[in-house]
């Protein structure tokens, strides 16, 4: 077996020169520290890209989207089609473990100040690839076209037109006209199988390209440090295997989840209808819509709603742009500043979607 | 006290002369019109505004103190001849809606609100001259000669009441103009009805008009408002009907409204609000409101219930009940009193209408029937609720069920069509619908036990996988640990060496 595998090795080293990129590999170190352990969110984020991916191709085999059709389609998959049961409520599972997994990688690269110089564009690439996450959570919401969904994309959407000027234009792109109709719904199934797949794919592979150019990064007081000597351990197959090992139980812990809990229809959308109560929308976007709900209704002159949407967007682009407003992490100083501001936005987005979830 | 009255007589007629003659000698227009025999003078010599001292000039304007007619009936003098339009019941409403007028002076009882619900009411809207409302005061209660309604000769009178309003509702030329749909033949068919027989017979106390419709505030029967809007139709019967003193000496129970409020028609209309559930019209009529005969039960109650009626009629009952002069459906359901029908009123035993009739020993093909179809219905009934209870666990495990619950809607709708199916009294008829509900039950009983085993076979997948990987991530961290034993006896050896 092991003369099979050697020959096959050889087979394809002759072709690509496999044994740069081997050697290349044998010489990759993974920094060992107090905060080694969320290297491994990074890989655990990957992992369930590629699970959404292999089951999203798998529910597409039978989803049909449409109006008439969607619903319909995802009860037939879920109650005739062999494991699309299965198949489905890891898809659902899996995006929400891939969005907690994204969060919580960018809050450690955030607090280990990975995103310093040179990695600037890694953190950006990183941080759009969250936005797009959130974005397949926000369209994918909506393709079994049930009650829930259909009133959560309802308000979701109105949200986004609160927007000044180009707040309308959105909501009409986003709807595919003025209301959440079956012209919603054919858009929100493009991007969610096609713009933000091929966007996320192109962000993803400069991603991988530029960790496994610069390295995983090492935190300021590990660069730092004189008086310990530095432990490294190799990428391969140490660290690959730890990350396998990690996989693995994920995998397990989504099986059990898509067991345990399936992940549930509900009723279909009917536009007529009075929208349910406790209309929610899913939990990563539950503490932007719970400070909505407690802005005044209108703030000296500004409509509170308006004003709420635009502070959360200053923030958003203010966290983005943390590499280059935050100089002195990369010339290897201390910044408080930022680790406050990370805490509060920590406690903030922790306590608003407990209060969210509650309400 | 009889006696003192009568003695008082004289003097009352002397006094009321006096008035009469003290009035009349302060309205020179009626001491004129009376003199060139005006119709309307002389009518107005009774009329109640006369008597209470109102003048031709009240309504009419003027100076009815002059006796040249020239300065009685001058325009200065506020003269504006006769009331048109409008303003004829603003003339009525300057008096009639001023409490100052109509308490205070005159000590009158009458409502001040007649004019607003005029206005109001169906007859306040604009008529097709598109200049005035329908209906004005004088339009029921005249203009000249209008006496108390209690009087015989008033035509608001209950007797005469009837033929003011079809004035104009009999009238097909001038209806067509406001609502071609509304029949025209109400007071024909009122005629034929008891409550139109007893007034025309002299009973004031019978219902007329008035009092199903109600008098100036007259709504449309398709407001919900209105007296004889299908939701208050029964009420409105019943504020008669329901009246023991009122229906004392007509040998007729008042317990109507009570037993249909509790029938499954009175809750469905009453309760459910759901306007085609069937008033007391819909059985009685309206305007030719009778108790239906024996002979028509069936034809009333099959205007809804047509399959049933059309079951009974082709079944071998039809014959035997009326022979026996057996009101049809009220036989078994009752009438006023009818409950939700359930399958306990077929078969042989407790509340089971059959057994009235039939026994073991008397109309015993009827007895076996009875019991042979009561057992296909609990049969279905268990059928069905133990594949809901199948589908409950199955769905309370978290098994997408949907199709299962569907089929229990035919399944239910099997067993109402047996209740339909029992009034032909045809056993192999009956079996045929009881089968089909069966095998859907079936079927939806299967469907549920495949779920609830998918259920388990989901639990042990879980459980094996589970292990699966285990074992795998077992095996991958002894693996580690052996590559890292081996990298550091490496990393011993080489530091060693050097």
């Amino acid at each position: 077996m092991k003369k099979f595998f050697s020959s096959v090795y050889h087979w394809i080293d002759e072709r690509v020169e496999l044994r740069d990129l081997v050697e290349f590999l044998g010489k990759k170190y993974v920094p060992v520290h107090e905060h080694s352990v969320w290297y491994y969110f990074g890989g655990v984020s990957l992992f369930l890209f590629i699970i959404q991916v292999l089951t999203g191709i798998l529910l597409l085999l039978y989803y049909k989207s449409g109006e008439e059709l969607a619903f319909e389609s995802i009860q037939f998959i879920m109650s005739k089609v062999e494991f699309g049961w299965l198949i489905r409520s890891i898809h659902s599972w899996a995006a929400n473990l891939f969005i907690l997994a994204a969060i919580i990688h960018m809050f450690s690269v955030y607090f280990t100040k990975a995103y310093r110089k040179p990695r600037e564009i890694t953190w950006l690439t990183g941080m759009m690839m969250l936005f797009l996450g959130m974005g397949f959570g926000f369209s994918g919401y909506l393709l079994p076209w049930n009650e829930l969904a259909f009133f959560a994309t309802k308000v979701g959407t109105d949200i986004a037109g609160v927007v000044p000027l180009i707040g309308k234009p959105i909501m009409i792109l986003l709807r595919g006209g003025e209301d959440v109709t079956g012209a919603t719904l054919s858009r929100m199934f493009g991007f969610h199988i096609a713009v933000f797949p091929g966007l996320f794919v192109v962000f993803l592979g400069i991603h991988l390209l530029l960790v496994q150019r610069q390295g995983m990064s090492e935190p300021i007081e590990f660069e730092n440090s004189q008086d310990t000597p530095q432990q490294r351990m190799p990428f391969f197959p140490n660290f690959l295997l730890r990350d396998l090992l990690l996989w693995l139980l994920v995998l397990n812990v989504l099986a059990i989840l898509a067991v345990l809990f399936p992940w549930e229809l509900g009723k279909k959308a009917d536009p007529f209808a009075s929208a349910p109560s406790g209309i929610k929308p899913e939990w990563y976007f539950l503490f932007m819509f719970q400070t909505l709900k407690y802005i005044p209704a209108q703030i000296l002159f500004i409509d509170g709603e308006v004003l709420g949407i635009v502070l959360f967007g200053l923030a958003g682009i203010f966290w983005t742009l943390v590499p280059f407003w935050d100089r002195k992490s990369s010339e290897g100083i201390r910044n408080r500043f930022v680790n406050y501001v990370g805490l509060f936005a920590v406690f903030y987005v922790i306590l608003f979607t407990i209060l969210g979830w509650y309400a | 006290m009889r006696s003192r009255l009568r003695r008082s007589l004289p003097f009352l007629f002397v006094m009321t002369a006096l008035v009469q003659e003290l009035a009349l000698s302060q309205d020179q227009c009626l001491v004129c019109h009376d003199a060139i025999g005006d119709k309307n003078a002389a009518l107005f010599k009774r009329d109640v505004h006369f008597l209470k001292g109102l003048t031709c000039a009240d309504c009419h304007g003027g100076n009815a103190a002059k006796e040249e007619m020239e300065e009685g009936m001058n325009s200065k003098a506020g003269f504006i001849g006769v009331v048109k339009g409008d303003s004829i019941s603003a003339t009525c409403a300057r008096c009639h809606s001023n409490a100052a007028v109509m308490v205070r002076r005159y000590k009158s009882t009458l409502p001040l609100d007649q004019m607003e619900a005029l206005k109001s009411s169906v007859h306040g809207e604009l008529s097709i001259s598109g200049k005035e409302q329908i209906a004005q005061c004088t339009s029921c209660h005249g203009a000249h000669g209008i006496v108390p309604k209690t009087n015989r000769l008033s035509s608001v009178h209950p007797l005469n009441l009837p033929a003011t309003c079809s004035n104009c509702h009999s009238k097909a030329a001038y209806m067509r103009g406001y609502n071609p749909g509304l029949p025209i033949d109400q007071l024909e068919k009122y005629r034929t009805s008891v409550h139109g027989m007893r007034n025309a017979g002299g009973d004031t106390k019978v219902a007329e008009c008035a009092s199903c419709h109600g008098s100036h505030d007259i709504l449309p029967a398709k407001d919900v408002r209105s007296r004889v809007y299908a939701t208050n139709i029964p009420g409105t019967c019943a504020s008669c009907h329901a009246d023991p003193e009122h229906m004392k000496g007509y040998n007729i129970p008042s317990d109507q409204f009570e037993k249909y409020s509790k029938s499954v028609h009175g809750k469905a209309l009453l309760e459910k609000r759901d306007v085609g559930a069937p008033s007391c019209n819909d059985c009685h009529g309206n305007h030719g409101a009778v108790p239906p005969g024996v002979q028509s039960i069936s034809q009333v109650c099959g205007t809804c219930h047509a399959l049933n009626a059309s079951l009974f009629s082709s079944s071998p009952h039809k014959k035997a009940f009326d022979k026996r002069k057996l009101p049809e459906c009220e036989t078994c359901h009752g009438n006023h009193e009818i409950y939700a029908a359930k399958d306990e009123l077929v078969g042989v035993t407790g509340d089971a209408v059959c057994a009235w009739c039939h026994s073991e020993k008397k109309l015993k093909r009827g007895y076996e029937v009875a019991k042979a179809m009561r057992q296909q219905i609990d049969s279905l009934l268990g059928s069905e609720n133990r594949a809901m209870a199948l589908i409950n666990e199955a769905e309370q495990k978290g098994m997408e069920v949907s199709e299962a619950k569907f089929k229990l809607r035919a399944v239910r709708q099997a067993r109402l069509e047996s209740r339909t199916m029992v009034h032909s009294f045809n056993e192999g008829q009956f079996h045929e619908i009881i089968d089909k509900g069966l095998g859907i039950s079936s079927h939806a009983s299967v469907e549920a036990a495949q779920a609830i085993d998918e259920f388990y076979f989901r639990r042990w997948g879980m459980g094996i996988s589970t292990f699966i990987i285990s074992v795998l991530a077992a095996s991958l961290y002894l693996t580690i640990r052996r590559i890292e034993r081996r990298q550091a006896e490496e990393s011993t050896k080489s530091r060693q060496g050097s």
